[in-house]
């Protein structure tokens, strides 16, 4: 018990071993995981990033156009970096070591996604149904005029067999 | 995994002889649906190297009543408990309320039709 | 007879880390009978796992079960669902569970002591183990990139791979600690006031525990001596890598610190001929399959061992997932062992039994 009590004046004289964090520094390892990044020029817009995201972190938008856009939500994101090990392409996505700062309350960040994932959903499927009734036009319109095509070169067959 | 079929008039008598304190480890109940039916499985493990993991099922209907196995398996009471509430089932001798709240929904791991 | 009291020691209380109640009836300080509510942290998880995520997804959702031991709710996922599309890990991924583990096995034993003894009234001791743990937080931060939700495992292998620079300043923190952990050893061993708190303490006999089927570092301190890692070796080659199994006899709170203490030595040396020996392989195995069948795995996290059942049914969505906790192993004896003890050494009884209700109310 004399041990206990020698040690305990001894760490009276020695100096305390918290760091005070916002104020000094902590370890930080230089492969921590930390922000997803997205290069735009290298992605070929698979989406497979999207449908292995385990909280739905990512989603790709699309306009009438057909270009794609990539949303990412950093408060949902748990960093495990499943996106980068799904992506085909190496480099259009990648997982960079800086901490993810907070959200501020008029950033919306809950609430406002939510809505951003539903309206991009529907704006793919806007999309894909305009895409396809172009499609059924473009066929019915092919369809029309081979249909006219065969219609004159029949005529002209009969008048030149009318003629001789 | 050594699967065993038992049914429900026979499972004390097949888990009695099976089961030597000294030799046995039981591990804990479970409950799949198959189709219209349930399958209720209980786990044992050997304490030697290298062990095998036992497990004894059957297959019932959703409202029998199970024989509970407290006499022979003393622990065996926190996971019939469990699978009360989750499942909605009725083994003998054990109430609801262990788990969920009684105004909750009762079997919500039972599949939604 | 002496007149009967119901004192809980509730949801809340000053002492406690987990969320458990337990109502005593005493006579005269002495506890008589138990009833425990262990429920409150129900999170519906194994309900999630089989509707709303695919089975690759699915080692990350289960990998929040609990905080202190993500590491092995992850792996024994990832070795389920190996089972059930029938693929085998390469032997660089096993080496490399095997570390985290044991580097998981460090904190959590250091975490479970510095609480015993902050119960047991020696606040000095617990800022001291705090400390000494402070250096396996900063090492899986470096291996795995994260202090606490370390998603190392997948299905098919491991996310991350080990530098050189990591492994060698591994060897060098633990060389630094041994001295550190000889010096807690003395403590925990001699001290004479936590002797008097410690030593008979919520006592259980093996008879006991072999009929209550207790798991973990209860059960070895009792004298029982089961362990997960002695009777498993198709998945994970522990006993290549320097395997012991640790035992104690007396059942009381004294031996279970000794029990944990002395795992630490095992946990160091399987760790130091893991990084000496790692061989040379690829990290991941690459299946399109989709899970068939049904499969069962063990795994001695760091309370007792850890049961996972799993059946799939060709889907991407798996049809039944079934975690067993160690603390819901040890709930019944727990409420055993109280009987004949003090209302006052509720507290310490509660730590040394190391309970984690997130995993044991997923």
């Amino acid at each position: 018990m004399m041990k206990t009590f020698f040690k305990t004046i001894g760490n009276v004289f020695k100096k305390p071993v918290t760091t005070k964090y916002p104020f000094e520094k902590t370890f930080i390892p230089d492969d921590y995981r930390g922000l997803i990044g997205f290069d735009e020029n290298l992605c070929i817009w698979c989406r497979r990033c999207e449908m292995v995201c385990p909280p739905g972190a990512i989603v790709f938008s699309q306009d009438m156009e057909g270009k794609q856009t990539y949303h990412f939500n950093r408060a949902v994101c748990i960093y495990c970096g499943e996106c980068v090990r799904a992506c085909p392409k190496e480099g259009a996505i990648f997982q960079t070591a800086e901490p993810a700062p907070c959200a501020l309350k008029a950033e919306n960040i809950n609430n406002g996604w939510n809505k951003l994932y539903a309206e991009a959903l529907e704006s793919r499927e806007l999309y894909a149904a305009e895409k396809k009734r172009k499609a059924a036009e473009k066929a019915a319109a092919d369809k029309a005029a081979a249909a006219k095509k065969e219609e004159e070169n029949k005529q002209a067959g009969e008048n030149q067999s009318g003629a001789v | 995994m050594n699967k065993i079929e038992t049914t429900l008039v026979d499972l004390k008598k097949d888990i009695a002889a099976f089961y030597k304190p000294d030799l046995h480890h039981f591990m804990v109940m479970n409950a799949v649906e198959v189709g219209d039916k349930i399958e209720i499985q209980w786990f044992f493990s050997d304490y030697a190297y290298p062990c095998e993991t036992t497990c004894f099922f059957a297959l019932i209907n959703p409202a029998e009543q199970i024989p509970s196995i407290k006499d022979i398996v003393v622990s065996a009471w926190v996971a019939e408990a469990e699978l009360v509430d989750l499942m909605n089932i009725n083994i003998e001798n054990t109430a609801k309320g262990f788990v969920l709240e009684p105004d909750f929904e009762s079997g919500p791991l039972r599949k939604k039709k | 007879m002496a007149k009967q009291y119901e004192i809980p020691i509730g949801a809340q209380h000053i002492s406690l880390l987990e969320p458990l109640h337990f109502k005593f009836t005493t006579e005269n300080e002495k506890i008589v009978k138990t009833d425990a509510n262990v429920y409150y942290v129900h999170r519906g998880i194994e309900q999630a796992c089989c509707s709303k995520f695919k089975f690759r997804q699915v080692s990350f959702v289960v990998g929040r079960v609990c905080g202190l031991c993500s590491i092995s709710h992850t792996t024994a996922y990832s070795q389920v669902a190996e089972k059930l599309v029938k693929i085998e890990v390469p032997k660089r991924a096993k080496y490399l569970r095997m570390l985290v583990i044991e580097l998981d096995r460090i904190h959590s034993h250091l975490l479970c002591l510095s609480h015993v003894a902050e119960n047991s009234g020696f606040e000095a001791l617990f800022m001291k183990t705090m400390q000494y743990r402070e250096f396996s937080m900063e090492l899986l931060e470096a291996v795995c990139g994260n202090r606490i939700q370390y998603d190392f495992s997948i299905v098919g292998g491991v996310a991350r791979d080990l530098k050189p620079q990591v492994a060698q300043s591994i060897m060098e923190r633990l060389k630094k600690f041994m001295p550190q952990l000889d010096e807690l050893v003395d403590i925990y061993k001699n001290n004479w006031t936590l002797l008097l708190k410690n030593k008979g303490a919520g006592a259980i006999t093996k008879e006991d525990a072999m009929r209550l089927n207790v798991v973990g570092p209860f059960a070895r301190a009792a004298g029982l001596a089961v362990d997960v890692r002695n009777e498993t070796e198709d998945l994970l080659p522990w006993k290549e890598v320097g395997y012991e199994m640790i035992t104690e006899t007396g059942g009381d709170v004294y031996a279970r610190n000794m029990v944990r203490l002395r795992e630490l030595y095992v946990s160091i040396r399987i760790i130091e001929n893991i990084i000496n020996g790692l061989p040379e392989t690829p990290l991941i195995t690459e299946t399109k399959a989709f899970p068939d069948g049904e499969a069962t795995v063990r795994l001695e996290a760091p309370r007792g061992e850890l049961f996972y059942y799993a059946k799939g049914n060709k889907t991407q969505v798996l049809e039944r997932l079934k975690i067993k906790a160690p603390t819901f192993s040890n709930v019944a004896a727990m409420a055993e062992a109280f009987t004949g003890n003090e209302y006052g050494s509720a507290p310490a009884i509660i730590a040394s039994y190391d309970p984690c209700l997130s995993c044991t109310a997923r």
